[in-house]
C-alpha cells in the first residue's frame, strides 16, 4: 500500500450537486473527513484549518477546503450545509450514498468505525482518521498532515506547497 | 546496572555464534529449526534472524559503538537470510486465512505471494525495522536503494514464472504506515483478521528510525493513535497481563487467557522502546507469575500445557524462558536475568564450538529432579545471547536517544577481520579505546577510521603514526589493547 495517489471520487455537495475530483480542478484541495455529530475531533481540525487557511492571505482562494463525511446516514447535504456555513464557511462539505463514501475513503486510505456512543443523542459515533489531505490543481495527492499538526505549520507547509 | 566497557567470554561467544549462523550457506537452517512445521510459529527463521539482528544492533548501540566493522556484515548477511525465500514462503498459504480462531473467514482470503503487501506484520516490520536499524545505526542509504528489499522465488520444478516482488526502504515504510493509517492505528494483522500487539511494536520501531533519518514525525503519530485505538480495548486483560491481539472483524480481544510468558514478555520488552512507564508499571506483577525458583539462585520460567485445538495438540516454540531473559534485561531485573542466565548454564547444555556459545534446541520437558530442559532454537541461539548482550532499557534508548551526527565522526573500528574478537570498542573524552585478540585463522586485520590527524595510535606497546585510515594486523596471543589519542 501506498500513500493515496489516485484521487478520485463521486459524491454530493452540501448544495446538493454531484461533484467528482474532476469538478474542483485547477484548486488546490484542503480534504478533512470527518461527521457533523462529532464533539472533539472534528470542530477542533476544523477549528484549526479555517484558521491555518486565513493566515493564507489572498492566496487563500487557490484553495478549495472539503469536509467529506465518514456518516452518510445523518449528513445529509442539508445538515452538512447548516453546519459548516454556522461554523466553518470555508469548508464545502461532501456526502453520497454509503457506497460512495466507501469508496472515498478507500481512496485517502482512511479510517472510520461506527460504534456506540451513548452520549450521542442516536446512540451512535464514527471515530475516524483525522489527518488532513493536500490534493494538487491537476489531482494529485501532495502530502498529509496528522490531527496534531500545529496552526502555524500547516499555514506554512501550505505556503511553500502553493509557491512550488 | 552498569554497563561493563569490556564483552566477557559468553558475550563474545553469542556474537561468534551469530556471526557463524549468518555465514551458513543459502537454506543451511541447521541448528534452527523448531518443533512447529512450516515456518508458522514463534521460533520460526525470521524471529531468529531478526532478533540476532536486533541483539547486534543493541550490541553495537550500548557496548560496541566504536565497532561497526564487528556488527555491520553480520547485520547485513543476516538480513539477505531474511529475504530468503525460505524465511517468507509460509505466506503464500497463511495469506489464504483459516487460522483457527477465524477459520470461518478463509473463504474470503486468497493466496498472496508479496509478503509484504498486506498484513503478515509478523515478518514485514521485521524487514522494515531491521533494515531501517542498520540504515541508522551506520549512517547509511544501503536499503534505501530501488530494488533493496526485493522479494524473488522461482522453482525449476513448479509455478511458471518467477515471482518478484521490489521494494525498498523507503517503499517499505510507506506500505506499513498507510496499512496502519487504513487500519485506524489499531495495528496491520499477522494472519489475515489477527491483530497482534507484540508483532506491531517493530512496526513502530520502524517508523521511530525511519524518522530519524527523515526529520518525520510519524512514530509519535502512529503511537498516539495506537494508545487512542487500544483505548477501547485495553492493553491489559482482566488478569493484568498484556491482551494478546484482537480480531480485525468482531473486534474482539483475545486476552493473554493461559497467562503464557512469552505473550507478556515479548510485548513489553518491545513495547518499553515508546511506553516505558506503563511497562515498567506493570512488570514485576506479570512476571512473578512466571518465574519458577530453582537450586542455588537458578530461575527458571513455567510454560502452559500446550492447546488442544480441534482435537489437535499444538506443537509449537513458545520461547517462554528466553523472552522472559530478555524482557528482564531490558527491565535492568538484573536477579531474574542472573538466576535465568545460570538456570540456563547449568541445565540446558550450554555448548561451545570454535568459540561461538549457544544451547541446543531439547524437548525434553525436564531433567529427572524437574528442572526444565526444554529449549527451542530461538531461545538457545538467540534470546539467552540477546539478554545477556542487552542493558537496562536498551532498546529504549535506542528508540529515545539516537545517535548524532558527532557520533559518526569519531573513530571507529569500521573493518575487522572475521578471526578478531574485540570485546571493547569505545570512544571515552575523544580516546579511542579497544582490546583486541586473535583467535586462529589468518583474517585479523582491523581497519581504524575517521583517525583525526596528529592522533597518536598505541598498539601492544607500540606507537604507530596514524591520519585518516589506519590498517593493522593483529599478531597471535592474548588480547591486546588499543588505544587511539587524538
Amino acid at each position: 500500500m501506498s500513500a493515496p495517489t489516485a484521487i478520485g471520487f463521486d459524491l454530493v455537495d452540501h448544495h446538493g450537486t454531484p461533484v467528482d475530483a474532476g469538478t474542483y480542478r485547477g484548486s488546490w484541495l484542503l480534504v478533512q473527513f470527518g461527521f457533523t455529530s462529532c464533539r472533539v475531533v472534528c470542530p477542533r481540525a476544523l477549528t484549526k484549518l479555517t484558521a491555518a487557511l486565513d493566515g493564507l492571505g489572498d492566496d487563500v482562494d487557490r484553495v478549495r477546503p472539503l469536509y467529506v463525511t465518514v456518516d452518510p446516514d445523518r449528513d445529509t447535504p442539508d445538515v452538512m450545509k447548516a453546519f459548516l456555513t454556522t461554523s466553518y464557511p470555508r469548508f464545502t462539505g461532501l456526502t453520497g450514498t454509503p457506497e460512495q463514501v466507501e469508496a472515498a475513503k478507500e481512496t485517502f486510505r482512511v479510517f472510520a468505525r461506527r460504534r456506540a456512543d451513548p452520549e450521542d443523542p442516536d446512540g451512535y459515533a464514527v471515530p475516524h482518521t483525522a489527518m488532513t489531505y493536500l490534493v494538487d490543481p491537476d489531482g494529485r495527492w501532495v502530502r498529509h498532515w496528522p490531527d496534531t499538526a500545529e496552526e502555524e505549520t500547516l499555514t506554512a507547509d501550505l505556503e511553500a506547497a502553493l509557491a512550488a | 546496572m552498569t554497563t561493563p566497557s569490556v564483552l566477557d567470554e559468553a558475550q563474545l561467544g553469542h556474537l561468534r555464534h551469530w556471526d557463524d549462523l549468518s555465514r551458513r550457506l543459502p537454506h543451511d537452517w541447521s541448528g534452527m529449526q523448531g518443533k512447529g512445521a512450516g515456518e508458522d510459529d514463534f521460533g520460526s527463521y525470521r524471529f531468529q534472524l531478526a532478533y540476532m539482528i536486533y541483539g547486534l544492533a543493541l550490541t553495537h548501540r550500548h557496548r560496541l559503538p566504536a565497532a561497526p566493522g564487528v556488527v555491520r556484515p553480520t547485520i547485513q548477511r543476516l538480513i539477505e537470510k531474511l529475504l530468503m525465500p525460505d524465511v517468507w514462503m509460509y505466506w503464500r498459504d497463511a495469506s489464504r486465512g483459516g487460522m483457527v480462531m477465524n477459520a470461518h473467514l478463509s473463504e474470503g482470503y486468497h493466496e498472496e505471494w508479496d509478503p509484504v503487501v498486506r498484513d503478515n506484520i509478523m515478518y514485514s516490520a521485521y524487514v522494515q525495522s531491521c533494515a531501517l536499524l542498520h540504515d541508522v545505526l551506520f549512517a547509511d542509504d544501503r536499503y534505501a536503494q530501488p530494488g533493496a528489499l526485493t522479494f524473488e522465488h522461482w522453482s525449476f520444478f513448479w509455478g511458471g514464472e518467477p515471482k518478484r516482488f521490489v521494494y525498498d526502504r523507503e517503499s517499505l515504510n510507506e506500505n506499513l504506515y498507510w496499512q496502519m493509517v487504513q487500519n485506524g492505528y489499531l495495528g496491520i494483522a499477522c494472519e489475515p483478521n489477527c491483530v497482534f500487539q507484540i508483532c506491531n511494536q517493530p512496526a513502530i520501531l520502524g517508523f521511530r528510525l525511519h524518522d530519524v533519518i527523515t526529520g518525520g514525525d510519524r512514530a509519535e503519530e502512529v503511537v498516539a493513535g495506537y494508545q487512542k485505538a487500544w483505548a477501547d480495548f485495553g492493553r491489559l486483560d482482566d488478569a493484568g497481563h498484556y491482551n494478546q491481539m484482537i480480531l480485525e472483524d468482531t473486534k474482539v480481544v483475545a486476552p493473554n487467557a493461559l497467562q503464557a510468558p512469552w505473550v507478556d514478555a515479548w510485548c513489553g520488552a518491545l513495547m518499553n522502546t515508546w511506553n516505558r512507564d506503563f511497562v515498567r508499571e506493570n512488570y514485576p506483577r506479570q512476571v512473578a507469575d512466571f518465574l519458577i525458583p530453582g537450586p542455588d539462585g537458578t530461575i527458571s520460567v513455567r510454560s502452559t500445557p500446550a492447546m488442544n485445538v480441534m482435537g489437535q495438540t499444538v506443537v509449537n516454540d513458545t520461547c517462554d524462558l528466553g523472552w522472559v531473559a530478555a524482557w528482564a534485561s531490558e527491565m535492568g531485573d538484573r536477579a531474574t536475568l542472573d538466576g535465568i542466565l545460570a538456570h540456563a548454564d547449568r541445565f540446558m547444555n550450554p555448548t561451545w564450538r570454535d568459540g561461538a556459545l549457544s544451547y541446543p534446541r531439547n524437548d525434553t520437558p525436564t531433567d529427572a529432579d524437574g528442572n526444565r530442559t526444554d529449549i527451542e532454537p530461538m531461545s538457545g541461539n538467540v534470546l539467552i545471547g540477546y539478554a545477556r548482550l542487552n542493558v537496562p532499557d536498551g532498546l529504549h534508548t535506542l528508540y529515545q536517544e539516537p545517535w548524532g551526527a558527532e557520533h559518526f565522526a569519531e573513530p571507529a573500528l569500521t573493518e575487522v577481520g572475521r578471526d578478531v574478537e574485540v570485546s571493547r570498542a569505545q570512544v571515552v573524552d575523544g580516546v579511542l579505546h579497544a582490546r583486541l585478540r586473535r583467535r586462529s585463522g589468518d583474517e585479523a586485520t582491523v581497519v581504524i577510521d575517521r583517525v583525526p590527524p596528529g592522533a597518536r595510535l598505541r598498539f601492544d606497546g607500540q606507537e604507530i603514526a596514524a591520519d585518516g585510515t589506519v590498517t593493522l594486523e593483529v599478531p597471535p596471543g592474548p588480547a591486546r589493547d588499543l588505544e587511539l589519542v587524538p
